[in-house]
């Protein structure tokens, strides 16, 4: 009974928080995003740069949720602070779509 | 009641070869030779034969092989014993090899197509004239309908990421792979279980149940061959496929299925291991997510129900439920690879993956297994980004979770029919032959004939290269250069594997990479292609330089270490990172969170359904035309079980005419006791239409003429087997 | 004084698939004409509609007493020192009695070469340090091959182990050095000695003593 209620409610906030997540992601263009980050954040968040090497498998969706709801609390916010609301999502839907344990983990980084 | 061989026990001994074959040790030759090297006048010495690594192409296993070559002719491809993937063999395609090199019917230099598409009427081209032909349409159709507008191909090859590269570059989303005409489904159930998809240890395997996989004849390395290495070691394995195949045969039990029922079995399997309590309740506890939603859910899926759905008896269902629990974890039901037949096929695989993670064999010796593999480092470009690009795929949003990356042939085909959400004019194919390989052909010539320009690089004038209006020659595996390709394969054999000419190339024949590397050229994307192969796998070899010695001097490099036992205390890569048997994502997209029986359509009155498969001289359709392999199958013919066969009238070897709602054919009737009485089936690859495979044309039939292209509703893979035939005589 | 060599194949049936591999590795390796084979797959069961249930590779013999070398008019085939049967092509006229002498229908007539071909254990390989292309290419490794005479050998240690059998001819027993494992069935295809044309012959044709039906 118990355990019912928890996998409910498990769903429950999964679903809030991808309807949540989704509303944004469907604002951003994934493919837009994938460019964007490698024009902008990939030069230093490569292996050897300035930065922790980032891909989008290199977390899970839950945890790109909460770096996005967050940014202020990041590193580089002025990074950030320097490109539109919308190329904010669309990075986020890139990163977020193709995140370790999304339907479709990116392949190539 | 099902026709059943009878004495599987006695009929034949299984006798065991002195000596349990150790499971570490390199399959290498068996006898050592045992004489000194002699020289007798007027034989060939040692010294005249030059020995030069490569990997095999002749399907997408890669086994590394030594070609053997004399006054720069390769007369010999021998096996690499040092490959452990392929445990030192080479199969009769790999063999053939020297004639797909040396093949009469090679295509030579640029064609351009003169006539009607499909009239096989061509005019040579320069390699310059052909180029800048390719790279004006590319630029005219990506003018005129967004880079979006052109669609790529590029089947299983270690050069098909320079395709991928150039379609980034250019930028078109729009790149299909072969891949969802073959296994996605099954990739998106294991993924959608597991978070990854892991691989069979059938060599340490105690028990397999093996539902329509047919390791002895479609041959996958080393499974098939560690699957002989099993039973040697007394492994058990239960075969469940509607055909009496050679893997059928060499089972300990085979079953002929009812087609469309395996989720039933596997649940009903569940059920069982479930009820009786034959699970690891550690493992069940800690690794797995959803276990009480499962046994809820499975209550319905008893053996009796299930007998009745499979034609499988209820007590066979329940002693193999109970045998394969006993034998766990070094139990498995085999993943398989190919799934491409019903519209549910993802659930079905869903099935067999729950099932696997019942009997806990997850990173266990003879379970699934996801050994380490070696990470080549890469070479990183920033496409441009196209900003009048529309938003996505073409084929997006009408599947419930396709792979991204992967799409499906069989949604981009309906879309560029239909011209919806928006136009594709140009096509360009890479070592894929959708002709013959995507179900409903008719659908595919309707798409080709759609499009403004279709272009096609293949070393064969294949049906899909006769369709195209421009074609150029590509060279055969044994003279070219590739980067590394890194492959994970069960215990003990996941490595790199690479290739370097082994003969120059053959006529005017150019690899994709130089032919990608000058379409860029043409359209300002050099800065995209600037390296050669050498480059680009010092920068695979950055990471990994002890690669690079073993590659020189064994032709492969095998990953040494332990294989199972990696992941403990790992997380899953799943939203609950446990095991899912129970998945919430489904559930939110308003998919069935654990797999839900539904039966096979029924076959109408007078008709047959007809499945898809392979034996091990037939590469899909690559290999029918080899001269050697013709010989061992100069046609194919439509299996037909003898009942049916006096039902009809129809005596073996009368041609026959085969139609679906797809098209229709002609064909001779092999009249066996190999298929169930309501299932037909022939061999793929014939039937062609391209008068420049001279050994096949007018031979046999072409298979997906007939078939109808149904598809998974999961990730859009096709789905071949819900076809039904009608047989009349001709 | 080091021993005389004497090649044999042990072959393990119930582990062949029907691949066909060793069948493209010998055609490439031996240059075999198209429509020929110089080893093939016996198979139990097709006929009839009926299901395969066996398959059996099989090649020359290199048989001890070779009906083969008695029905060669010139002397052109005989058997070495290291137990293979071969064919002399400077020797060989083509006339055919070696083929159908055969008991196990091994032979056949080369098209291009106009002389009378076979398995030879790939002898060109032997000489390279190579085991025959057949035997090496198998994915289940259905073939074990060696010198007997070499107590070391695994097929030496086979031999002595394992319950082998041979494949009998009908009325002539040329003591073959193809074993197989016993419990495999198709053990019953060999075919009498003929003479080309399809003529009979009495049994004091083939002169050697123990080539004789024994009993």
């Amino acid at each position: 009974m118990i355990k019912k209620f928890t996998i409910a409610a498990i769903a429950m906030a999964f679903l809030t928080v991808s309807i949540g997540v989704s509303m944004a992601g469907e604002k951003g263009n994934a493919r837009k995003g994938k460019y964007l980050f490698r024009k902008n954040c990939r030069t230093c968040h490569l292996e050897g740069g300035s930065a922790k090497e980032l891909s989008p498998v290199s977390k899970t969706q839950a945890e790109w949720q909460k770096v996005f709801d967050n940014i202020d609390q990041l590193a580089c916010k002025d990074e950030w602070a320097k490109l539109s609301e919308k190329d904010n999502l669309d990075i986020y839907a890139h990163l977020y779509g193709h995140a370790f344990d999304s339907p479709s983990p990116a392949k190539c980084k | 009641m099902s026709e059943r061989i009878n004495n599987l026990i006695t009929r034949r001994k299984f006798l065991q070869l002195s000596g349990v074959l150790a499971a570490t040790t390199a399959v290498t030759n068996p006898c050592r030779v045992l004489y000194a090297l002699t020289k007798d006048s007027g034989e060939k010495s040692a010294s005249q034969i030059r020995e030069v690594f490569s990997a095999c192409d002749m399907c997408f296993n890669k086994c590394g092989l030594i070609a053997q070559v004399e006054n720069n002719v390769v007369k010999k491809l021998d096996p690499n014993p040092k490959s452990l993937k392929s445990r030192g063999m080479l199969c009769a395609r790999g063999n053939a090899g020297v004639k797909q090199l040396y093949d009469p019917d090679r295509l030579k230099y640029p064609l351009l197509r003169k006539g009607a598409r499909g009239d096989g009427k061509w005019q040579r081209l320069s390699w310059d004239q052909a180029l800048d032909h390719a790279a004006e349409q590319l630029d005219k159709i990506g003018k005129e309908y967004t880079r979006c507008g052109f669609l790529f191909m590029a089947g299983t090859d270690m050069q098909s990421t320079f395709v991928h590269q150039f379609a980034e570059a250019y930028g078109s989303y729009n790149v299909i792979s072969h891949e969802s005409n073959c296994l996605l489904s099954r990739n998106r159930a294991f993924l959608d279980t597991y978070g990854v998809m892991p691989t069979p240890d059938v060599l340490n395997c105690k028990y397999v149940i093996m539902p329509g996989s047919n390791r002895f004849e479609a041959l996958v390395t080393p499974d098939s061959m560690d699957l002989m290495t099993a039973k040697e070691n007394k492994s058990k394995l239960v075969v469940l496929d509607p055909r009496f195949t050679k893997t059928a045969t060499l089972a300990d039990e085979w079953y002929p299925i009812k087609p469309g029922t395996d989720m039933a079995f596997f649940l009903a399997v569940a059920h069982v291991i479930i009820k009786e309590e034959l699970y690891d309740k550690t493992f069940i506890k800690n690794k797995t997510f959803g276990f009480e939603e499962l046994r809820e859910h499975v209550k319905q899926y008893t053996p009796q129900w299930a007998a009745k759905e499979t034609d499988i008896p209820a007590k066979d269902i329940l002693r193999i439920a109970r045998e394969i629990a006993a034998a766990a974890p070094s139990a498995m039901i085999y993943p398989g690879r190919r799934s491409s037949d019903y519209e549910d096929s993802t659930q079905i695989r869903r099935s067999y993956a729950i099932v696997n993670a019942l009997l806990g064999n997850w990173d266990q010796k003879g379970g699934l297994l996801v050994p380490k593999k070696v990470k080549p480092g890469s070479m990183h470009i920033e496409a441009p980004f196209y900003e009048d690009n529309p938003d996505d795929r073409v084929d997006a949003g009408r599947a419930q979770m396709m792979f991204d990356e992967e799409g499906s042939f069989k949604h981009t085909r309906d879309a560029v029919i239909e011209g919806k959400p928006y136009p594709i004019k140009g096509w360009m194919t890479y070592k894929t032959n959708p002709m013959q390989t995507g179900a409903n052909r008719n659908k595919t010539i309707k798409m080709i004939n759609t499009l403004d320009f279709m272009m096609t690089v293949d070393i064969a004038m294949s049906d899909t290269a006769w369709m195209a209006d421009l074609v150029l020659p590509a060279p055969s595996y044994l003279e070219r250069q590739d980067p590394l390709s890194a492959f994970l394969a069960s215990s003990t054999c996941s490595g790199v594997i690479t290739r370097d000419p082994v003969v120059p190339a053959l006529f005017e024949s150019k690899p994709v990479f130089w032919i990608v590397k000058e379409l860029a050229k043409r359209l300002d994307l050099g800065e995209f292609f600037n390296f050669t192969v050498d480059d680009f796998r010092k920068a695979q070899l950055k990471k990994i330089p002890e690669v690079a010695k073993a590659l020189k001097e064994d032709g492969v490099y095998n990953i040494t270490g332990p294989s199972f036992g990696i992941h403990k205390g790992k997380p899953f890569k799943t939203r609950s990172k446990k095991i899912e048997f129970f998945n919430t994502r489904y559930k939110d997209k308003g998919i069935d969170p654990m797999p839900v029986y539904k039966p096979p359509l029924v076959i109408p009155e007078n008709h047959f359904r007809i499945v898809v498969g392979r034996n091990a001289y037939v590469t899909q359709s690559a290999s029918t035309n080899n001269s050697l392999l013709w010989e061992l199958a100069k046609e194919n013919t439509l299996w037909l079980h003898p009942k049916s066969a006096n039902t009809l009238g129809i005596k073996n070897g009368e041609t026959v005419r085969v139609s679906s709602s797809a098209g229709n054919v002609t064909i001779k009737t092999r009249v066996t006791k190999e298929t169930r009485p309501d299932t037909v089936y022939m061999d793929t690859g014939f039937g062609v239409l391209s008068k420049g495979l001279t050994n096949i044309f007018g031979k046999g039939a072409c298979i997906a003429e007939i078939l109808e292209d149904k598809a998974d509703k999961i990730s859009g893979n096709m789905a071949m087997h819900e076809t039904f035939v009608r047989i009349s005589k001709t | 004084m080091t021993q005389r060599k004497k090649y044999v194949i042990i072959v393990d049936a119930a582990k062949c698939i029907d691949c066909k591999a060793c069948m493209i590795a010998c055609k490439v390796e031996n240059n075999v004409p198209e429509g020929f084979w110089r080893n093939w797959i016996n198979v139990l069961g097709g006929e009839n509609g009926s299901v395969r249930t066996e398959f059996q590779p099989s090649q020359c013999m290199q048989c001890d007493d070779p009906s083969c070398v008695a029905a060669c008019p010139v002397q052109a085939t005989y058997k070495q020192d290291n137990g293979l049967v071969v064919i002399d092509p400077k020797k060989c006229i083509g006339c055919g009695n070696c083929v159908t002498a055969c008991p196990y229908k091994a032979r056949y007539r080369n098209p291009d070469k106009k002389i009378a071909d076979k398995c030879d254990f790939c002898e060109d390989r032997l000489n390279r340090g190579k085991e025959p292309a057949g035997v090496v290419t198998c994915p289940t490794k259905v073939r074990v091959f060696g010198d007997i005479n070499d107590p070391e050998s695994r097929v030496a240690k086979m031999v002595k182990k394992e319950k082998l059998v041979q494949i009998a001819a009908p009325h002539i027993n040329t003591r073959p050095n193809i074993y197989y494992f016993e419990g495999t069935r198709l053990l019953d295809w060999a075919v009498t000695p003929m003479l080309p044309g399809n003529i009979n012959m009495p049994k004091e044709f083939w002169k050697s003593e123990s080539t004789l039906e024994q009993g």
